[in-house]
Parts: structure tokens; C-alpha cells; sequence
């Protein structure tokens, strides 16, 4: 990945994490507010239903202790205490004291618990008060809970007793006010909450035993049944719980709540678990709110991207500008151009990188300057030598011959004609030889410029092995097998067909000459991913280390009779045609020359 | 001049005591003039006396009683009367019977009475009864013997009304429509030419729709004269002072099941119920003591062997008879008891029985709902005459009544026991229509049957 883009991924993923962190840091912070919220909001409306509930009750008390000590419920005691019991002229009296003193439940009950008038049950007059015993010995105590048997079925009650004593029968006043919808409707509740209550008459959920006051059209929807769990586990455990109920797929519709059992009279396990408060408080604001903060923080998060995306391709062009350049400028170096520069702005490390980089092309190509100038005394040195080498080597015979002319003529004129025929052979021979010596030196020095064509190389290949092929079965001189490996799907190169054979003998020539015991040759033509690989490989005595380094340098030569321009051929013509060779050896296990030609070369680029 | 002031004196004396004892005289003499006040539960939307789509109560019939008059009428010993016809007698057999009108009846709207329109009235209330006129006569014939005729038609619903266009009704009664609200409210006038003479009160103002409660209250403030009061109301007046009257037990109160009896299960559970019902219980304190338990269709006043029937309650027989029902049986058989919302003594009455079915093992569900498998009916009875009330009963409940042997009271025992038998209904109660009056009015003496004889009351024209 390009360092631009790596900048930009980096920028992008910094600003997006950014806005994600804060985003769950919003979310999580109103999450732990709206907790702490419905946490007080619940605890305010307990404590309200709990100061409603004493004053409820307190408000029965009153009133019930006010109807025992009307003057009409102590006639009746005083009638009752001495006389057979007769409901008929007391039939109305609970009725309308429950009506004056704006109670729903109203009873009078003898001592045994047999109801004398009822408010709320009429009919129900000489029977027994089947729950009498639990709570006669309330009177005179504070209100409490009591599921009270009417002609509907059973309703929810708060209670208070009292007892009138007139004689030796007391007679018990029993009111109080249901638990109803009007009850919760009464607390004032703030919006989004709301009260129920589930009346426990039943070992299972009934549906039918909760009071809901909403009347809201959603209400109608949702299925009561959900509350099923929280209700049952109250009545486990008898403890307050809270849960949230998802009311729908909708977590908008969610809605927690907290879950408190009310108790009846008793004490211990006998005390009966009469209902079970539930508070209700939405969590729509809650998770609207949430869906709010999450839709601003993608809001947000995406125009952060895009601004980061912006501000860090601006900011990466800007970083990354000068790095392109440096990289530029090294692949030029790379490729030769030593004079490449970069520009310096600003003072930064990026400037003080690309000066520095400046320095070293100039360093590098003062040094590469010196270098080629060394290197070219040292060719020169090396011409000198070779040539001083090569000439030598004919002018010590000219010179012996043409002294042994001199001594001859002096010394012995009758054998002068004879020496004078034998040294002009010589002198023709070594005159011969010094201009083949030249004449090699002429040819180095007169490489034509590759003449390009599409060429088979593996054609070239094969004339060159016939071409050798004799002189490689050349009786009086070692075997040396030729075996030609050549990839079939090669494509034709843009080459000079000519120059190519002519490189490639010079490196047979070569492997021959590396071959003086015999061996094998190896011609190999392969396609290696855009390039073409041509091989000589022979099978003789190898190079060293030090000869791979110099084999390619002109008029170097291991050999006792080479002139050092052989392989110096061979790399010009690889040159020009842009590619490049190279030597592979060991001593002992034979030497393999490479050449790469590009497939695609186009000689006006060199 | 000494003994002339002496004689002055005495005589001045004398005049004064003459003068204030004609005063004294004279508050207890009927007044003509004034209006009375009524206030009734009923709301009826129609005064045809014909239309059986109204409910039936004493209040109705005694309002249509004012302005519409019978043939004949019967007293509250069920005794028949000359009405609008001045004699009858019947033929062979007591099948053709011939009614001679009154003469110089007539109309509200001036026109006289005549047998065609009386014939024409007869018809439209009894649609398969043959009535004709021939002459100034009325004549009805019948397809078998029917003895009760003259008392069946002094029954209400046999009053003789003339509709006029527009379906204007017009009648012969002591008081004539001045202004007519259905349902709300009737103003009567009094008629001057009543062929028995004019009524003292000149008008009669009925409010319709009036609850007991708020009938109560419309007397104690003065806006009415007269109005109808359940027991415990009529006990707690009386126990305050307050004119109260009553009629004879009149109006059956019963429970009544929508169907006979399928199974002797459901006859045994139906037996069950009826043992279980503690009657006097609920007399003494739901009624505080007004009415009579009853276990016959007809008040014992009425039929002389109601006592008969026992009104006992017995747990143990009901039990009994639970117990031998089968218990699939058993456990279905929890009846829904229906009772008129508006009427709350209706109210506590199903709930106690209710409570007692409970004691017995059954299971009964008070419910206002139009249908039920039992009802509290109230049945105001039709005529003090026992045949035409047991018969008014029967038609009522959708009974079909027994033929009976004879048209004497010992052949109403037998009749009356067969229709108990068919466990159709189970009597509760007999109940007197009750009254309170404010002191304005003045003789107002309810008949034993309940009928109000408004044309004889007279109001003060003071009012308090």
C-alpha cells in the first residue's frame, strides 16, 4: 500500500475511533444518567405511593373510628348487645354511612364475625366474614391490605377496623377504600411512568387480575402476558425485582419495572402476599435518546471521515510530496541518473532529508566520477599492459630475428640468404601476428549498433550449436557434448540476430575453451516474466570469486593466449540490446553465463 | 247600654264561634282546582292501552285508567262493575256475551261513544276474539265458554279508545291529554263532562323516568304530590312522619328460567335453588318487612290457599337434591340470574338469593345482561280476580296454561299447582304497590288492588 494511503487509512481510522469513543462515552454516560433518573424517578414515586398509601389509610382511620362513634352505630351496638340479632333495621345504615364518609367498603360485623350490614355486598347480611379472624385484632391499629370478597368476585382493598363497645358484644366497623384504577390514577406520576397493580388471588398469572389505568390505545397491543415472569418471581421470592419488559420488537416500547409486593395482615409465612405493585417507567426517551446519539455519532462520524479523508489527503500530499520526491529522485539514482535532485523547502526533516539526499547524489557521483576515472586509468593501465603484453610478445622473436640478421650478416654471410629467408618467414609470421593483435583490438573498438528484428533466439540457439558442432566432435581434442534446452513457448524478441550469434559463439568459444578435457555444453532459452533467459553452461574446471568479479572487464583474460575481449564483446552486445549477463560459477562445478534481454526493449530508450 | 253591651257581646261571641267552626269546616271540605304532582319509574312511550310493547306497571295502568275507561271494571275483591256499559248478559253456554253502552258517554274530542267504536277498540286489543256491534249493543263471541269475560275486560288493555287521525287517541276518562312528552312527561286536564262528574283537581302532571331515590326527593322538596316508594323507602317515611300507602300484596316477584326443564337433573337443580331461598330473611331486611314470601303465583288474599305452598327455606333438602344431580351436571349447571338494573331492591334480592344457592352448593352469577338463564321478574297482577291474574301470569311467563276444570276457586289450586310444577318459576314474594303522599293531597284512599282513583283526590290550594 502507498504511504499516501496508509496515511489516509490511518487518519481516517484515528477520526473515526475518535467520534466511536466518544460516541459510547456520550451513550454510556447517558446510559448511567438515565439509570440514575429512573432510579430516583422510581424512588420518588415509591415513596409517593407509600405516603399515599399512609394517608389513605390514615384518612379510612378516621373515618371508620368517626362511624363507631356515631351515634347511630352505638344504637345498633347497644340494640345488638342485648337483643336477638335483627339486620332489617340497619340493612341501609352501612350503606349510607359508606356513602357519607366516601368509603367502598363498608361492613358492621358482630364479635363472631357475622355481618350485620354491608355496604358493598347487601345481600351478604347474617353471614360470616370468612377473613374476620385474621384482622379483628387490628382494631384500634393502623390501615392495612385486604382482599375483600364481593358479589363480583374479590376486590382489593384498603382497610381499617374499629370496635364498638357497648355492653358485653362488641360490634366491629369494617371500611375502607378499594385499590383500584382510580387509586393509581390518583398518584401523580410523571410522564412516562406509570403504575399497575396485580392482584394475587390466583396460584397462576391471570391477565384478568391487572389493574392497568392506562388507557392509552398502545396498551391494547401489548400482551399483559409479559409480565408473567416478573410478577411470578415476586411471588417466589416475596422481594422487590425489577425487569425490563420488551413490550415489542421495538426497544422504543420497552419498559422497566420495578416490582413491589404488598402484604396483608399476619405475621411471618402467614402473612399473604395480597398484590404486587408495579412501577412502569419507558425507556422510550432513553433509547430514543440513544438512537439520537448514535445517529449524530455516524452523522458526525461520517463527515469525519470525509473530512479526514480531505484534511489527510491534503495532509498526506503535503507529508508525502517530498517523500515522492526523494523516492523519485532515488529511483533516477537507481537508474543511473546521478544529476537527479529534489527540491528543498522549509526546514522540516523531510527538508533536512532531502538535502542530505542531494548531498549523497552529489557525493555518489563525484565518487562514481573518480571511480570511472580510476577505472579508466586502470583500463588504460590494463590496455597498456595487454597491448605491451601482446606486442611484446611478437617484437621479442622480431627482435631476435632481426639480430640474428645483424649477427648473421656479420658473422657468417654465406648463410645469410638462408637466416635472411628463415627470419623474414619469422618476421612475416610475427608481423602477421601483430596484425591480427590489432586487428582484434580494431574490431573491439568497432561494435556496430544493434540492427533490431523480431528473433527466434532459440533459432539463434540452434545455428550456433551447428555451427560449433563440428568442432566440438573435432577429432584430436576432447569430447565435448552440446545439448540444447530450449523452451518451446519462447516468443520472438526485438533483437540484432547477428550480434546476438555472435555473442553467444564468443561464450561457446569460451565454454570450449573451459572444456579442455571434454565435458558438456548447455544452450538454455527460458521466459521468466517478461524477460527472455539465454544460458551457456560448461561443465569445465569453474572460476573463482576474484575471476567472476574482472571476467567481464576488457582485456582481461585468464586464459594464456586470450586478448580479454571475448566476454568484453559479449557484454557490449548485451548492452546495447539493454539487457544484462551475468556468471554463475564455482570452481569445479563449471561456469553458467546468464542473459537477460527484457521481451518488451525498445533500443531508442538506451 | 250596660245590658246591651252584654248581649253584643255573647251574640259577637257566638258569630266568631260560628265563623271559625264553619273555617275548621271548610279545610276539610274537597276543593276544586289545583294540580297533583306525580313522579313514577315508567317511562312509557306510548298511552295506547293496546300496545303490549310497553312494560306493564300499576303506575301505567293507572295513568291509562284516567283517560281511558273498560266496559265493566273490578273491584279490588275482583267483584265486576258496570264501566262504559251500563249491563251485559251472556249466552248459552257463556260463549256470546252482549254489552249495552252507557248512554250519553263521549270522547275527549266531543264525539259520543258508539258500539262500533267500541268494537273496533276490542279488536285491535284482541285480535282473535269476535266482536261486533248490533245496535247500541256490543257483542262478543268466543269459541269456547269463557265465564271471566266481563273481568277480562276491565282488564287496561280493554279500555275503549278511539284513535283518531294521525293516531291521536281519545278516550272517556275523567281527564283528557293536554300535553304528552313519551316517556318524560303527561299533562292531564279534567274533563268537564265525565259522564260520573268532573274531578276535583284540575290537572294532572306526570314526570316519567323517575328513580326512587329521585322521586323521594322530588316529594320531600314539594314537586310532588305522589310517588311511588320501594319498602325500605316507604319504612324509613312512615318512620319519619311521611303519609305512606299501600295496596294489597299485588306484584309477584319471582324468578323466572327462560325454558321448561330439560332433564330431571336440571329438575332436581331448579328444586334445589327453590328450597335453598330464605325468604323471610330477605322480607324482614332487604323489604324491612313489607310484602309476603310467597311460594304461589297468586297472594294468599287473592286465591285463600297460598299458605299452602311452604316459604320455608330448607338447606338440607336443597343440598339433598344437589347431591343427587350428577356432577358433570352439577358443575355446568352455574346459572347466570338477570335483574333490572335500574331497580336496586331487584339488585340485592338476586344477590341474596345468590348467597343462599351458594349454601346449597349452587352456583348463581347476578347479571344485568339482557339474557339470562334465570330472571327476576316483577309481574304487577292484572286483576284482583284470581282466574284473570293467574292467566295474566301464565301469559306473562310464556306459560301455557292448564285447562282447568271448572271456573269456581277450587278448580285455581289445581291449575295454579300445575303451572308450579313446570318449575318455569319460582315465587319469591308478593309485594303491595306503595305510596307516599305529600299533606296537600287530600283523600287519597288507594284501592286494595292498587289503583290511585285520582278523579276523587282534591289538593289544597294553599300549598305549604
Amino acid at each position: 500500500m502507498m504511504f499516501r494511503r496508509k496515511l489516509l487509512a490511518v487518519f481516517a481510522l484515528t477520526v473515526f475511533l475518535s467520534v466511536a469513543g466518544v460516541a459510547w462515552l456520550v451513550s454510556e454516560v447517558t446510559r448511567r444518567a438515565f439509570v440514575h433518573s429512573d432510579d430516583e424517578r422510581t424512588t420518588a414515586l415509591l415513596t409517593q405511593f407509600r405516603r399515599e398509601f399512609n394517608r389513605q389509610g390514615d384518612d379510612i382511620e378516621r373515618r371508620v373510628e368517626a362511624i363507631a362513634g356515631s351515634e347511630a352505630v352505638n344504637r345498633m351496638a347497644l340494640a345488638l348487645s342485648h337483643a336477638p340479632v335483627d339486620s332489617g333495621p340497619y340493612f341501609e345504615l352501612a350503606k349510607s354511612a359508606a356513602e357519607n364518609n366516601q368509603l367502598d367498603f363498608l361492613e358492621f360485623a358482630e364479635s363472631d364475625g357475622t355481618i350485620v350490614s354491608s355496604a358493598q355486598w347487601p345481600a351478604k347480611f347474617g353471614y360470616p366474614d370468612e377473613a374476620f379472624g385474621s384482622f379483628s385484632g387490628a382494631s384500634g391499629q393502623g390501615a392495612f391490605l385486604k382482599q375483600e370478597p364481593v358479589q363480583e368476585g374479590t376486590a382489593l382493598g384498603l382497610f381499617a377496623v374499629r370496635a364498638t363497645r357497648v355492653g358485653d358484644r362488641p360490634v366491629y366497623v369494617i371500611g375502607g377504600r378499594r385499590l383500584d384504577k382510580n387509586f393509581l390514577l390518583a398518584l401523580d406520576l410523571p410522564a412516562g411512568m406509570r403504575a399497575l397493580l396485580y392482584q394475587n388471588r390466583s396460584d397462576h398469572f391471570s391477565t384478568d387480575l391487572l389493574i392497568n389505568p392506562s388507557t392509552s390505545s398502545a396498551d391494547k397491543e401489548y400482551s399483559p402476558a409479559q409480565l408473567e415472569p416478573l410478577i411470578d418471581a415476586v411471588r417466589q421470592y416475596g422481594q422487590e425485582m425489577t425487569a425490563v419488559v420488551a413490550w415489542s420488537g421495538n426497544q422504543a416500547d420497552d419498559e422497566a419495572f420495578h416490582a413491589i409486593p404488598l402484604w396483608g395482615v399476619g405475621a411471618g409465612k402467614d402473612r399473604p402476599l395480597l398484590a404486587i405493585l408495579l412501577i412502569g417507567n419507558s425507556r422510550r426517551t432513553y433509547v430514543e435518546l440513544k438512537r439520537h446519539i448514535r445517529s449524530a455519532a455516524l452523522l458526525v462520524g461520517a463527515g469525519g471521515i470525509v473530512l479526514a479523508i480531505v484534511l489527510s489527503s491534503w495532509a498526506a500530499a503535503r507529508v508525502t510530496r517530498p517523500v515522492e520526491q526523494l523516492a523519485r529522485a532515488a529511483q533516477e539514482v537507481a537508474a543511473g541518473n546521478w544529476n537527479a535532485r529534489v527540491e528543498v523547502s522549509g526546514e522540516d526533516e523531510l527538508a533536512l532529508l532531502a538535502d542530505s539526499f542531494n548531498q549523497m547524489t552529489a557525493e555518489l557521483l563525484g565518487q562514481k566520477e573518480r571511480l570511472v576515472q580510476a577505472e579508466r586509468v586502470a583500463a588504460w593501465r590494463e590496455l597498456a599492459r595487454r597491448l605491451a603484453h601482446e606486442l611484446k610478445n611478437p617484437l621479442f622473436p622480431l627482435q631476435l630475428t632481426v639480430e640474428n640478421l645483424v649477427r648473421a650478416r656479420q658473422q657468417s654471410p654465406e648463410q645469410f640468404d638462408e637466416v635472411f629467408r628463415e627470419s623474414s618467414r619469422t618476421l612475416l609470421a610475427e608481423i602477421s601476428n601483430l596484425k591480427g593483435i590489432i586487428g582484434r583490438f580494431s574490431e573491439f573498438s568497432k561494435m556496430p549498433p544493434p540492427q533490431l528484428q523480431l528473433v527466434q533466439v532459440n533459432d539463434v540457439m540452434r545455428g550456433v550449436a551447428k555451427l560449433f558442432q563440428a568442432q566440438l566432435e573435432a577429432p584430436g581434442r576432447a569430447k565435448v557434448s552440446c545439448a540444447l534446452q530450449l523452451d518451446p513457448l519462447l516468443e520472438p524478441l526485438a533483437a540484432d540476430a547477428e550480434l546476438m550469434h555472435r555473442a553467444i559463439s564468443n561464450l561457446v568459444l569460451n565454454a570450449m575453451d573451459a572444456m579442455p578435457m571434454g565435458g558438456t555444453l548447455t544452450l538454455r532459452t527460458r521466459g521468466e516474466s517478461g524477460k527472455v533467459l539465454i544460458e551457456v553452461a560448461d561443465t569445465g574446471s569453474g572460476l573463482t570469486t576474484e575471476e567472476c568479479e574482472r571476467i567481464f572487464t576488457p582485456y582481461y583474460t585468464s586464459k594464456q593466449h586470450g586478448t580479454g575481449l571475448g566476454l568484453a564483446i559479449v557484454q557490449s552486445v548485451v548492452s546495447d540490446h539493454g539487457g544484462r549477463i551475468r556468471v554463475e560459477s564455482e570452481p569445479g562445478q563449471g561456469t553458467t553465463f546468464v542473459i537477460e534481454l527484457q521481451r518488451g526493449w525498445d533500443s531508442s530508450r538506451s | 247600654m250596660k245590658h246591651f253591651g252584654w248581649q253584643w257581646l255573647v251574640v259577637s261571641s257566638l258569630s266568631f264561634g260560628a265563623l271559625l267552626i264553619n273555617v275548621g269546616s271548610a279545610e276539610t271540605r274537597p276543593q276544586y282546582g289545583g294540580t297533583v304532582h306525580v313522579a313514577m319509574r315508567e317511562a312509557p312511550m306510548s298511552l295506547d292501552p293496546s300496545d303490549t310493547t310497553q312494560a306493564d306497571s300499576f303506575a301505567r295502568r293507572n295513568l291509562l285508567a284516567l283517560i281511558f275507561e273498560t266496559l265493566v271494571t273490578v273491584d279490588d275483591r275482583g267483584r265486576v262493575h258496570p264501566g262504559l256499559a251500563a249491563d251485559w248478559q251472556a249466552g248459552p253456554g257463556d260463549q256470546r256475551w252482549q254489552f249495552h253502552l252507557r248512554q250519553g258517554v263521549k270522547f275527549h274530542d266531543g264525539s259520543p261513544l258508539t258500539a262500533e267504536i267500541a268494537a273496533s277498540s276490542l279488536r285491535t286489543a284482541n285480535p282473535s276474539w269476535k266482536v261486533f256491534a248490533e245496535g247500541d249493543s256490543l257483542i262478543v263471541e268466543r269459541d269456547q265458554a269463557d265465564a271471566d269475560l266481563p273481568a277480562e275486560l276491565g282488564l287496561t288493555r280493554n279500555s275503549i279508545v278511539k284513535k283518531n287521525g294521525g293516531g291521536k287517541l281519545s278516550g272517556t276518562g275523567p281527564f283528557h291529554i293536554e300535553d304528552w312528552q313519551p316517556g318524560k312527561k303527561l299533562t292531564l286536564a279534567a274533563e268537564e263532562n265525565h259522564w260520573r262528574g268532573r274531578g276535583f283537581v284540575d290537572a294532572i302532571e306526570v314526570e316519567m323516568g323517575k328513580n326512587f331515590r329521585e322521586q323521594l326527593n322530588e316529594l320531600e322538596l314539594g314537586r310532588a304530590d305522589l310517588v311511588e316508594v320501594v319498602p325500605e323507602q316507604g319504612h324509613r317515611v312512615a318512620m319519619e312522619g311521611g303519609r305512606v300507602s299501600s295496596s294489597q300484596p299485588m306484584e309477584l316477584v319471582a324468578l323466572a328460567f327462560s325454558s321448561d326443564p330439560k332433564t330431571a337433573d336440571e329438575k332436581l337443580i331448579r328444586s334445589a335453588l327453590a328450597h335453598s331461598i330464605d325468604r323471610s330473611s330477605m322480607k324482614s331486611v332487604l323489604l324491612q318487612g313489607a310484602g309476603q314470601p310467597a311460594a304461589s303465583l297468586l297472594p294468599n288474599w287473592m286465591s285463600g290457599y297460598g299458605f299452602v305452598f311452604s316459604t320455608d327455606v330448607d338447606l338440607k333438602e336443597a343440598r339433598h337434591e344437589r347431591d343427587q344431580v350428577r356432577d358433570q351436571i352439577r358443575t355446568a349447571a352455574n346459572w347466570t340470574v338477570g335483574y333490572d338494573a335500574n331497580d336496586s331492591a331487584a339488585r340485592v334480592l338476586v344477590e341474596r338469593v345468590a348467597l343462599n344457592a351458594k349454601d346449597a352448593g349452587l352456583g348463581l352469577q347476578p347479571t344485568t345482561a339482557a339474557t339470562s338463564d334465570l330472571r327476576l321478574v316483577r309481574i304487577p297482577l292484572a286483576s284482583a280476580d284470581p282466574w284473570i291474574a293467574l292467566y295474566n301470569v301464565a301469559e306473562t311467563l310464556g306459560m301455557a296454561m292448564p285447562k282447568a276444570s271448572g271456573e269456581l276457586v277450587e278448580d285455581l289450586y289445581p291449575a295454579e299447582a300445575a303451572l308450579l310444577a313446570g318449575q318455569r318459576v319460582i315465587p319469591l314474594f308478593h309485594l303491595p304497590a306503595e305510596y307516599a303522599t305529600s299533606p296537600v293531597l287530600n283523600d287519597w284512599r288507594p284501592a286494595a288492588d292498587g289503583s290511585w282513583r285520582l278523579d276523587e283526590v282534591w289538593v289544597e290550594r294553599d300549598r305549604p
